[in-house]
């Protein structure tokens, strides 16, 4: 009896681990792109707020999930816009523009959250999550199956978004162009291609992918909307690629490791053990750091990361 | 075929009305862009404008209610300059602010019994030694394992404030209360006010003080002198035998310490007992008002006081129009966004690039 409860407690955790992984991923995926074209983006818990806000709103007016998400990208993509435009056109210091992101969507969902969604009575606004599509036959597997394979097709797409990722970066003509830029930008443009296009590209798509990890945070696994939702995740998915040595695989394996965590402090709380809680919320903010002080993990690190590339100097 | 069809060009000399017209246009441009947002929720803009003018400035009490809201942005925003001007991207002042006034209630509780100047000064002295410590721990973090400041100060950021609710739901929750907050300080430990029957209180006397002190310490020590020359040439400064650990250590303990001050002051002088309230965001903005005052301890004083009213204003906003008064929050972000751009626009001139290179 106590071995069955046991075995489901730890299925449980680890599939509880995938889905929390899968925002973490995108937006860490996002970000990479962006780093590795050389353009430090700290904006993405900004834009990961607003894909989550917007996500919810549009899907709690149209009705429509895939509209909700769509709007989350395109919403996200914007601020990212904003972000391309002050660090690559005009040069600026790429932290503080992030930063100004990040208190915009805050000030912003928490403005549209009071004035649009209104409370009828007592009952907050809410909507359906995003429907579980088990893939047939894979979702039969033991084990594995509850796992990996039975989860909304966004869980999906975040783990495909890793090969597909790396396949990219290592195997194609612009995934070298892209790993060039963060190294050497001079190179690209010696060659008479445009840095800067190539590095709103990554920007822009690095935009989408954190407005799809938000839109995931509210429509993929809530049925409300609260100010301040995505609670430091996107700052995660920051660490989760230096953590991750800039390389895909290793940035699945670092955010899967902070899903972990936040899967086990979940069931912590649910089972009833009487521990405080709020100490392994923290948890996962204090383990970035420790991770943070390995200084191997930094070989990879794009040389001009975070330089605005300029043709005179 | 050139992707970036405008080229800046550093001009020769900025001149005062120059400079000004930019300034304008920043304000001009956040005004429309806010106006527009509001307008996104069906409100009235220039409706909400005038009410948040009225309700910032007009009458004695509104302004001071702008004066309180302002002194916890004096202090982040001093601790800002601090760090900035050493090129430190500290952004730990939110985590700061909490740790101090967590170190300040803790005082309040040990030193109970003892005379009221001792207590209030060992309470303030306690109050900066707690965000100084998690400034340090962060400098020294960077020192010694090079982990970048920028993220391990947002990460305590949240760290901090999850030992907050957990301190408020545990620890120094009253036996019996409902609420995630502590007992009320104790009455000796409280600043004084400095109006009769208002809310101004002895923490803006503090914000001032510091705010001197930042400026000698910039202008006229030999700390000053290194901090300004680190913050320029870390290289060349450690040639000239300014050290960077030290560096790093000294400026995010007197960085940290006055965020540290900022919670002491919110905890003392404005809510008298521990709540999840205490930070509110003046971590965050006093970073934005330390930039737009220009990384000088007078621009930051006058960028608090306004932004302080916008916080203010927004009150009377929200109860005369309807429009929330989180909008402010908003409107405070889209101030650096066109404020960067204005700086950025007095310095240069732009040129329209015809070849292509």
């Amino acid at each position: 009896m106590s071995e069955f409860f046991t075995e489901t407690i730890v299925i449980s955790i680890l599939a509880a681990m995938v889905r929390i992984g899968a925002p973490l991923i995108l937006a860490a995926i996002g970000e990479l792109i962006a780093e590795r074209a050389g353009v430090i983006n700290l904006g993405v818990e900004g834009m990961m707020l607003m894909g989550c806000f917007l996500g919810f709103f549009v899907t709690f007016e149209t009705g429509s999930i895939l509209a909700g998400i769509g709007a989350a990208m395109v919403g996200a993509m914007l601020m990212s816009l904003i972000m391309a435009f002050m660090a690559i056109t005009l040069r600026l210091e790429q932290f503080v523009t992030g930063l100004a992101l990040n208190l915009l969507a805050s000030g912003l969902t928490l403005f549209w959250f009071r004035s649009l969604l209104k409370t009828i009575g007592s009952t907050q606004p809410n909507i359906d999550l995003l429907e579980k599509a088990p893939i047939p036959f894979l979702s039969d597997i033991p084990y594995l199956g509850i796992i990996v394979f039975s989860h909304n097709w966004l869980v999906y797409l975040a783990i495909l978004s890793v090969p597909i990722c790396s396949f990219f970066l290592y195997k194609t003509k612009y995934g070298l162009e892209l790993r060039c830029l963060g190294e050497n930008p001079r190179a690209i443009d010696m060659k008479g291609l445009s840095v800067a296009k190539r590095q709103y590209l990554a920007v822009l798509f690095g935009g989408m992918m954190a407005g799809l990890a938000g839109a995931f945070i509210s429509v993929g696994s809530s049925i409300r909307f609260v100010p301040e939702m995505t609670a430091g995740r996107g700052w995660l998915a920051i660490v989760i690629v230096i953590a991750g040595n800039w390389q895909p695989k290793w940035i699945l394996v670092a955010a899967l490791v902070f899903a972990f965590l936040e899967a086990f402090q979940m069931h912590v709380q649910a089972v009833g053990i009487n521990f405080p809680y709020q100490i392994l919320l923290a948890l996962p903010y204090v383990v970035a750091v420790i991770a943070l002080m390995h200084r191997r993990a930094r070989s990879r690190a794009p040389a001009s990361l975070g330089v605005a590339y300029s043709r005179g100097s | 075929m050139n992707w970036a069809k405008i080229r800046l060009e550093r001009r020769d000399e900025v001149t005062w009305a120059w400079r000004l017209f930019c300034f304008l246009v920043a304000i001009l441009g956040t005004l429309l862009v806010t106006g527009v947002l509001i307008s996104t929720a069906g409100k009235e803009p220039i409706e909400a404008f005038k009410e948040l003018f009225i309700g910032a400035f007009f009458g004695i009490d509104s302004i001071v209610e702008t004066l309180v809201r302002a002194t916890p942005l004096i202090l982040t925003g001093l601790a800002a300059v601090v760090a900035f001007r050493a090129k430190i991207w500290s952004i730990g002042q939110e985590g700061q602010l909490v740790l101090g006034a967590i170190a300040a209630y803790w005082a309040s509780i040990v030193f109970e019994g003892l005379p009221r100047i001792i207590v209030l000064s060992g309470v303030i002295c306690l109050g900066f030694v707690g965000g100084a410590l998690l400034g340090v721990f962060c400098g020294w973090l960077k020192a010694r394992y090079r982990v970048d400041e920028i993220i391990s100060t947002v990460m305590f950021n949240y760290a901090i404030f999850y030992l907050l609710t957990y301190l408020l739901s545990g620890p120094w929750q009253p036996p019996g209360d409902f609420y995630v907050q502590s007992a009320p300080v104790i009455e000796k430990a409280l600043l004084p006010n400095l109006l009769q029957d208002t809310r101004l209180h002895g923490g803006l006397f503090i914000a001032i003080v510091v705010a001197i002190i930042v400026y000698i310490l910039i202008k006229r020590t030999a700390l000053g002198y290194e901090i300004r020359a680190f913050g320029s040439n870390p290289i060349a400064s450690s040639f000239k035998g300014i050290k960077p650990t030290r560096m790093l250590v000294v400026v995010m303990l007197i960085s940290g310490g006055i965020a540290g001050l900022a919670g002491t002051s919110e905890l003392l002088g404005v809510h008298g007992r521990l709540n999840t309230d205490i930070a509110a965001g003046a971590g965050y903005t006093g970073i934005i008002v330390a930039l737009i005052g220009g990384l000088t301890p007078l621009g930051t004083v006058i960028a608090a006081v306004l932004f302080g009213a916008m916080v203010n204003g927004g009150f009377m906003m929200q109860v005369v129009t309807g429009v929330p008064k989180s909008m402010v929050f908003a409107m405070q972000a889209i101030t650096l966004l066109f404020f960067l751009c204005s700086t950025l626009m007095s310095q240069y001139r732009i040129k329209r690039v015809t070849e292509d290179v």
